[in-house]
């Protein structure tokens, strides 16, 4: 009798899971459910430390690489980032290389500057998309305008207060770099080890962990991983956003999966023994 | 001619993107989506609308990239300046490309492997030196180089640089087809094995991460979409495609009764 | 007739395998400069080869659809779904956005490309769970360590997982991250090591292979 019941449990239609799976994923998002978030991991520290020691009035290059698939997991990561800088009062320039990214840039700067009283030309600029990245960052070694004599908007870059001093990168104290795509690897070897300026990065969950040795020879001075990194950044900077919220969702979701894999092989092993 | 540019651009005036063009888009967006995941309960027929605007809309998408920074600044750009003989080479790769075209009429198909021979010839021969480079000589450089710094690691490193030699060595001897797998043979490459099986196991790891996060990223779509702003698109759509499984359900009850009955 | 057919093209085939692979391995201008123009050539036979998938494609809807075959209603949308993106493209002038705002080729691209590609790979999630749950079968050893990896993964990701492992091994003084690091960094890169360094080995011997012209498949019938 019990093992009939078992083995019929074990052939659920699997429309009841999907939808367990799909309630697990949604409800943290009508209801946050302010899970708690334990460790700050060791890298994404490094980030913010690194960011915080800036003194006011510093330039930070952000480098905005994704499209709308990889947005989850890298959008909160730069909001929460780009938050940081505004409120550490550091100068922001935006580059993107990558088509996509310039919708989901100008989303940002639709609402977070004014959070800070930021204004566009005089705390932070954004650069338009450029289609050659290596090109790009060889001429911003040594004359930034020869490439990006404009911003996005059509103003003259050199007449903008936000690039007053700013030539190369010997004038830039941190380069950020958030990516779904090998964008980063260029970065540290054509930007970063070349020239000597730090760089953070700032990858998907998947990327995250082919990035160990340059860390480890400090080539990259920090690195955010995934939705995860996101939620811890933005906890350090004290701004919950979609980072921390998705994270609810992920515990959930995660949860779930283990759950089930193990009630699987639970069940499995008691019908074997009766 | 320029009356004809005039409309144009009264035309090109009406596609200006304003709040209702986005209040239309999430509806679109939010449609498309439930039609796809409305394969989860049952194959349908929005399913199958979406699943062919996916494969026509992906198709037209690639295709204006490629038009777009490819054949237009690297083909026609040049072709229309035509100012040194740098512009002129370009001739050379869009003769072999159009080649490729004619693989559609058997008679003269065989000029289609001019084109073909070109991409396999060139990509055979970059292959060699990246694969040497990245995937081999830095694979095992990255192996053996710990072990070259011992002086320098603490006990916990020297161990673990000994174990990623040994699972190397013991998973490419997993790969070895060539001699049979007996004997110490076959104890070593089970050993291969069992490294395998971690790193698969921290593949799925990371897999679920990330595909959790895509349907993260779509729930999301459609919670914002859910809003009064969007006029509440989610929820008339949900409740739309729930009605159309209940009525269908119902229609298709009838029919399979007759049949019982019979 | 066989030369310009069968020949030529094997020719072609052995100089430019043979060239590219020189240009990495000879460190002079010439090769810098063949290697920039040989790569443009590519990006744009590439671009012609996409066409061929793409008429392809069109060829067999359009037939679908003459031949009012199962299912041809279906078909038209694939012409909707392209023309949804290639007349805003022509509009937009290939720009997704301008100082005004985003055109129609991103309004296109955000609410019927992205929102189709992105829920497209989002349903294997489910899939994910759902064929763990039913074929995750831990039926022998390797499976077990298998399951054991993907478990410490899997958990440590997220933060409720991180203090269910403190709450059961904490008394290790290591915790799930420290464990998921070592995962990643030692038997992880082995497995990783060893299926890349095969690989190559077999992309390398194929490359030559097709340079030589022993392996021909790909020029299709004599």
């Amino acid at each position: 009798m019990l093992k009939e019941n078992l083995q019929k449990f074990f052939k659920i239609d699997r429309r009841w899971i999907f939808l367990l799976l799909a309630a697990m994923l949604f409800i943290p998002i009508m209801k946050p459910l302010g899970l708690p978030n334990k460790t700050i991991s060791r890298d994404v520290q490094h980030s913010f430390d690194f960011m915080d020691k800036l003194p006011a009035g510093s330039f930070v290059l952000f480098s905005l690489d994704y499209d709308p698939s990889t947005r989850p997991e890298l959008h909160p990561q730069a909001i929460a980032m780009i938050r940081h800088a505004f409120k550490k009062n550091l100068r922001v320039g935006v580059v993107t290389f990558i088509a996509g990214s310039t919708g989901l840039i100008s989303e940002i700067f639709e609402s977070v500057p004014k959070d800070y009283k930021k204004v566009n030309g005089t705390d932070y600029v954004v650069f338009p998309y450029m289609a050659n990245p290596t090109a790009v960052m060889t001429q911003m070694a040594s004359d930034i305008y020869g490439i990006y004599d404009k911003d996005e908007a059509g103003a003259d870059s050199r007449t903008l207060p936000v690039m007053q001093g700013i030539k190369s990168y010997k004038d830039m104290s941190l380069v950020v770099e958030i990516t779904g795509t090998a964008m980063l690897d260029y970065w540290v070897a054509y930007v970063g080890d070349k020239y000597h300026i730090p760089v953070i990065g700032g990858v998907t969950g998947i990327s995250q962990p082919g990035y160990g040795p340059y860390l480890q020879k400090g080539q990259l001075r920090g690195l955010l991983g995934g939705m995860k990194g996101a939620a811890e950044y933005e906890s350090l900077v004290k701004v919950p956003g979609k980072g921390t919220s998705g994270i609810d969702s992920l515990n959930l979701g995660h949860l779930l999966v283990l759950i089930l894999i193990s009630i699987s092989n639970i069940i499995l092993l008691i019908i074997k023994w009766l | 001619m320029d009356l004809l540019a005039h409309f144009w651009t009264l035309f090109c005036g009406l596609f200006v993107i304003t709040d209702a063009w986005i209040t239309a888009g999430a509806w679109l967006a939010a449609g498309l989506t439930i039609f796809l995941f409305s394969f989860l309960y049952k194959d349908n027929p929005f399913f199958k609308t979406a699943e062919h605007l996916y494969l026509g809309a992906g198709m037209g998408w690639l295709l204006q990239v490629s038009f777009y920074s490819v054949l237009v600044p690297k083909v026609w750009e040049p072709l229309m300046r035509h100012q040194d003989w740098h512009d002129w080479l370009v001739l050379v790769p869009s003769l072999l490309g159009l080649s490729l075209l004619t693989q559609f009429v058997p008679k003269i198909s065989w000029i289609s492997r001019y084109g073909f021979t070109f991409l396999m010839g060139y990509g055979a021969g970059l292959a060699i030196p990246v694969g040497l480079s990245t995937d081999f000589i830095s694979q095992i450089s990255g192996t053996v180089q710990p072990l070259s710094m011992m002086a320098s690691m603490t006990p916990l490193m020297i161990f673990n640089a000994f174990l990623v030699a040994f699972g190397v060595i013991c998973v490419l001897f997993y790969f070895f087809f060539s001699v049979e797998h007996k004997g110490h043979m076959q104890k070593v490459s089970n050993t291969g094995i069992y490294f395998l099986m971690i790193y698969f196991g921290a593949a799925f790891g990371n897999t679920v991460m990330a595909r959790f996060s895509l349907l993260y990223g779509r729930f999301d779509a459609l919670y914002t979409f859910s809003s009064a702003r969007y006029l509440y698109a989610t929820q008339y759509i949900l409740i739309g495609m729930v009605v159309y499984f209940a009525i269908h359900g119902f229609l298709t009850r009838d029919k399979k009764e007759p049949e019982a009955a019979q | 007739m066989k030369l310009i057919k069968k020949y030529i093209p094997l020719a072609i085939v052995f100089v430019f395998g043979v060239l590219t692979l020189a240009s990495y391995y000879i460190p002079h201008k010439v090769s810098v400069d063949y290697l920039e123009i040989v790569s443009q050539w590519e990006n744009i036979v590439y671009a012609f080869a996409f066409l061929l998938g793409l008429i392809s494609l069109f060829y067999s809807h359009y037939h679908k659809i003459a031949r009012k075959a199962d299912g041809w209603g279906y078909s038209i949308f694939v012409f909707i779904g392209f023309l949804a993106m290639v007349i805003p493209a022509y509009m937009s002038h290939g720009k997704q956005s301008t100082e005004t705002g985003i055109t129609l080729l991103g309004w296109s691209f955000r609410y019927i490309y992205n929102a189709l590609s992105s829920t497209m790979f989002a349903v294997l999630a489910f899939y994910i769970v759902s064929t763990a749950y039913r074929s995750f079968r831990i039926k022998s050893k390797q499976a077990f360590v298998l399951f054991v990896a993907a478990f410490i993964l899997i958990l440590g990701k997220v933060p409720l997982g991180q203090i269910i492992w403190d709450s059961v091994l904490g008394w290790t003084h290591y915790g799930v991250s420290d464990v998921i690091e070592w995962i990643m960094s030692v038997p992880a890169v082995a497995g990783k090591r060893g299926i890349m360094i095969g690989l190559a080995i077999g992309a390398i011997v194929t490359s030559f292979k097709i340079i030589f012209g022993i392996e021909k498949q790909y020029l299709g019938k004599d």
